[in-house]
């Protein structure tokens, strides 16, 4: 007897962000990237629409990130100038995205101006033909000056924006608003702020294909069981139809993972771990791998070794398309 | 010795006290009388009065007032003074928890034919008992002579007598020649003559029916006779000195020595000043007062017994005893008649109390078929959900803001508290009404419940409670933030932080959160909830449809909802009234199945859920969501 293969069919689906500009849209860049516009849990295919692949943003900074040896040594010799970097992620390691991360802004770090900050996205977006993704330092006074500044500098360019968080998205979503780019919306791993920021944001009139979720991810080891029943309940509330639930999901992997013992600690002192430098490419990369089957879109990633393994997973998954 | 004279305007009212007695306690003997949140601790500075002539002290060093201005309780009397008292000084009645203002309320108290249910059957009455004459042939004692006239024609048994009546007794049947008036009380189910008056007695016998709240006590004086409310009187419990919440009180009475006693002083104290003014004006002295049924909350109830409350905040929240003996008002303190049985509402767990039951007793949720929400909104916020088959009850810890605790402007609901607030769109104009039309002084919690509504619909605020950039003066940096200025009192400009407002957003968030996890406990919608009685603090001053639009009460329809006012003092007044009510009320503290929110997995959900104006879930609040939708244009 033939068994029926049972399908759930959803109400809703996934709402698609659009990043980028080429110059027919006023932009610059070579292409655009597509996110989101899932019918169906991830990947499966058989129930329903895996509109677009998942992506993988390469994360760069203005300033010589802090980062474990493990992550700055493949780009040891590009620190320092974020244009020179972005093209080495792009060309050299093929990143879809390019995630600039303004964290020389923090006055503890520099406090870099908002011209200086301008002129590191103009040569980022110089250097590279990808959309690009840029957040501020954290730190919301040093952001407020800064992000409305580089959001004029990159208008046109449909640029994705962060990061908003519930007490602090206004000024980000005016400039968004403005320059017409797209906004990161940030919540503390909890599904109520996650939705109630996007109505916040959306009441302020930005188009709900205009923001992406950020629901902070939590490196494998760390709790990462509560982002993914997160992540997996924002992907049922937009298969069911809860508009303010439905945008595409942006993991900050590289940053989380970076900050894991099992990243920075050496074999000299837990010989039972192994080398350090397979360990955190893998450790990024399953952490990447473990989002992506629970809904995640845009995966920010340091390492190219862990780029590469990600990338060919997604293959692999796509290909049951 | 009485040397000092102290006259007092503008009341034109003198005393004469000795030297050295402080002002607050001079003003009192005039029968002027003061505020004071601390209980002369000299620390809330709100019994400011003026020295216009005359020699004083400063108790305790320094003055930090000029012109003559000190504070009453910090002040002691040296010589012949004149006083001037200023109105914001005097201490008035307590709007909040006196229905005789119900009137200006902003929906009608529902009163309730709770007797009617229960039976009129009070635990004490009066009997005029006529005895034989004893001779030398016929020499039975006077208490056998008297225990005769109580034999059981209606086949109860023959009451006990206490030892004061017995004492009473030989002189009380010579004066009155053989008639004698008995006072019998049931005594958890025993009859005892409590008191015996010579001859036949026209007054009634006297009850107080008593709430002991965490803010506030309320003491009725109730005829037992013919069962009406004579007098009342309201107060701030004392014991905030120690602390504004049952926790901090805890705490107190354990970690301090003698704690535990000052905090039981500090109840009684506030209690026996109500009872004295309630003797005082009817004319009535302490052994007419033949018994009390108290109601409080838990740790209420352990402090006004002095039973040690510790375990009542520590995990897993045991409290020593949920129901509680019948006492003497002799043995507790209380200025009654010694011997008056003092009856204490038994409780469910450690943070839904008698009180509770109290309110529940006197709404008759219990009794109909109807599913009713009844909730309790003090210094914490009570609820409970049920009907005749089923209770269930939590407790969510909604904060004192409501009460005006924890918010920069915030007061009590007493004179000179702004209660409504209009905010014209953009926030540049804003309207306000204070209690008693006085100059504002503060704001209370139904114009706290009432400013987040408007800031909200005003575009000040948004869903969160963070204000909007705005162009209006009204907005500004303070000392801890932004706040925007609600109004210019004559002391202070009455204003509201970013904080004071997240404050009130998660305390209107910890009620509704409540609700929404009494309904999943028992799989209920919103709308299967028939009736909502909302009682205590500000229940008939809240304005219903703000409370909704902020998202901290269900939106039902709004003929669903019924204010009760303080429905504790109400039950406790039924339960002298009626020996069957005070069984089902014993009946109802061990029927209610009590929801520890703290346990509860899904409790922090729905509070996270409720901390957004009105609600992270629009759709659960359509008619809010509906007017703003007409609104756009």
């Amino acid at each position: 007897m033939p068994v029926e293969r049972v399908k759930e069919r959803y109400a809703s689906k996934v709402g698609e962000v659009v990043l980028g500009a080429t110059p027919a849209e006023g932009g610059t860049r070579s292409h655009q990237v597509k996110v989101g516009g899932d019918s169906t849990l991830p990947f499966l295919h058989a129930e329903g629409v895996v509109a677009n692949r998942p992506v993988i943003a390469m994360e760069v900074q203005d300033v010589i990130p802090e980062w474990n040896p493990v992550f700055t040594r493949p780009v040891a010799d590009v620190m320092g100038d974020p244009g020179a970097w972005a093209q080495k992620c792009v060309e050299a390691f093929g990143a879809d995205l390019i995630y600039l991360r303004l964290d020389g802004a923090n006055p503890e770090k520099g406090g870099r101006k908002p011209d200086q900050c301008a002129a590191t996205l103009r040569q980022v977006l110089g250097a590279v033909k990808v959309p690009v993704i840029v957040v501020g330092s954290g730190v919301d006074e040093a952001d407020d000056e800064v992000m409305p500044v580089v959001a004029e500098a990159g208008a046109g360019e449909n640029l994705l924006l962060g990061t908003a968080t519930q007490d602090h998205y206004k000024t980000l979503t005016a400039a968004c608003m403005v320059h017409k780019h797209s906004i990161v919306a940030l919540s503390p791993i909890d599904i109520n702020i996650c939705k109630q920021l996007n109505i916040l944001i959306s009441e302020m009139n930005l188009p709900l294909e205009r923001i992406v979720i950020d629901p902070t991810v939590g490196a494998l080891g760390y709790g990462i069981e509560y982002t993914y029943s997160i992540m997996e309940r924002i992907r049922l509330g937009a298969l069911s139809g809860d508009r303010m639930m439905s945008m595409p999901v942006l993991c900050t992997i590289g940053y989380e993972v970076n900050r894991a013992k099992e990243t920075a600690a050496g074999a000299a002192e837990f010989p039972t771990w192994g080398e350090v430098g397979d360990r955190a490419v893998l450790w990024e990369a399953m952490t990447a791998s473990c989002f992506m089957q629970a809904g995640g879109h845009i995966f920010v990633l340091r390492h190219p070794t862990s780029v590469k393994l990600l990338r060919q997973q997604i293959d692999a998954l796509m290909a049951g398309k | 010795m009485s040397n000092c004279t102290v006259l007092f305007q503008p009341d034109g009212r003198k005393v004469r006290v000795a030297a050295g007695t402080d002002l607050r306690r001079a003003a009192a003997l005039a029968g002027i009388e003061l505020k004071s949140a601390c209980g002369g601790e000299g620390t809330c500075g709100s019994c400011v009065v003026k020295v216009l002539r005359g020699r004083y002290a400063i108790l305790g060093g320094k003055s930090r007032q000029k012109q003559g201005l000190v504070l009453a309780c910090r002040t002691a009397v040296l010589g012949d003074l004149e006083v001037e008292v200023p109105a914001l000084s005097r201490l008035e009645e307590h709007r909040v928890l006196l229905e005789e203002l119900a009137a200006n309320a902003t929906l009608a108290e529902r009163e309730f034919d709770s007797l009617e249910r229960h039976g009129f059957h009070p635990v004490v009455h009066k009997t005029l008992a006529v005895l034989d004459p004893p001779t030398l042939t016929e020499n039975a004692s006077d208490l056998t002579r008297l225990l005769t006239r109580f034999r059981p024609e209606d086949g109860r048994p023959t009451p006990a007598i206490g030892l004061r009546a017995m004492r009473q007794l030989p002189l009380a049947v010579r004066e009155g020649g053989w008639r004698v008036t008995a006072t019998v009380a049931d005594v958890g189910g025993k009859e005892e003559i409590l008191r015996l008056e010579p001859g036949s007695s026209r007054r009634p016998a006297y009850g107080l029916a008593i709430d002991i709240g965490t803010t506030s006590c309320v003491v009725n004086l109730v005829d037992m006779r013919s069962g009406l409310v004579i007098d009342r009187r309201g107060a701030f419990n004392r014991q905030a000195r120690y602390g504004d919440d049952v926790i901090t009180r805890i705490i107190h009475a354990t970690e301090q020595p003698e704690g535990l006693q000052q905090l039981n002083r500090a109840v009684l104290d506030t209690l026996n000043d109500l009872v004295d003014r309630l003797l005082l004006a009817n004319d009535l002295r302490a052994d007419d007062l033949t018994v009390a049924k108290v109601a409080g909350n838990t740790t209420m109830a352990h402090l006004f017994l002095s039973v040690p409350p510790d375990h009542i905040r520590r995990e897993p929240y045991i409290p020593a005893a949920v129901s509680f003996p019948v006492l003497r008002a002799g043995e507790l303190g209380l200025t009654m008649n010694k011997a008056a049985p003092v009856f204490t509402f038994p409780a469910v767990a450690s943070y839904v109390g008698g009180d509770i039951v109290a309110g529940v007793l006197v709404t008759g949720m219990a009794q109909g078929e109807e599913v009713t929400l009844f909730i309790d909104i003090g210094t914490n916020g009570e609820i409970v959900l049920g009907n005749r088959d089923w209770l269930v009850a939590c407790a969510c810890s909604a904060g004192p803001c409501f009460e005006g605790g924890g918010i920069t402007c915030g007061m009590r609901a007493t004179p000179g508290a702004v209660e409504r607030i209009e905010v014209e769109p953009g926030g540049r104009e804003v309207r306000v009404r204070t209690v008693g039309g006085l100059p504002p002084a503060g704001i209370c919690g139904s114009g706290l419940v009432d400013a987040m509504a408007a800031l909200y619909e005003a575009q000040v605020i948004d869903r969160v409670g963070n204000f909007r950039d705005l162009d209006s003066p009204r907005l500004r940096g303070g000392p801890d933030g932004p706040e925007f200025v609600l109004a210019e009192g004559p002391e202070r400009e009455i204003v509201l932080t970013g904080a004071d407002l997240k404050n009130l957003i998660r305390a209107k968030g910890a009620v509704y959160a409540g609700i929404r996890s009494l309904l999943a406990a028992v799989q209920l919608p919103e709308d299967a909830i028939a009736r909502v009685f909302v009682a205590g603090g500000f229940g008939n001053y809240l304005n219903l449809r703000d409370a909704v639009r902020v998202g901290m009460l269900p939106d039902l329809d709004p003929s669903r909802y019924h204010f009760v006012g303080n429905s504790s003092v109400k039950g406790a007044r039924l339960a002298l009234l009626s020996r069957r009510a005070w069984a089902e009320a014993d009946r109802l503290a061990r029927q209610m199945t009590y929801l520890e929110l703290s346990a509860s997995r899904s409790y922090m959900e729905e509070f996270v859920s409720a901390l957004f104006l009105p609600h992270t879930d629009l759709s659960l609040f359509p008619s809010v969501t509906e007017q703003e939708v007409s609104a756009c244009p």
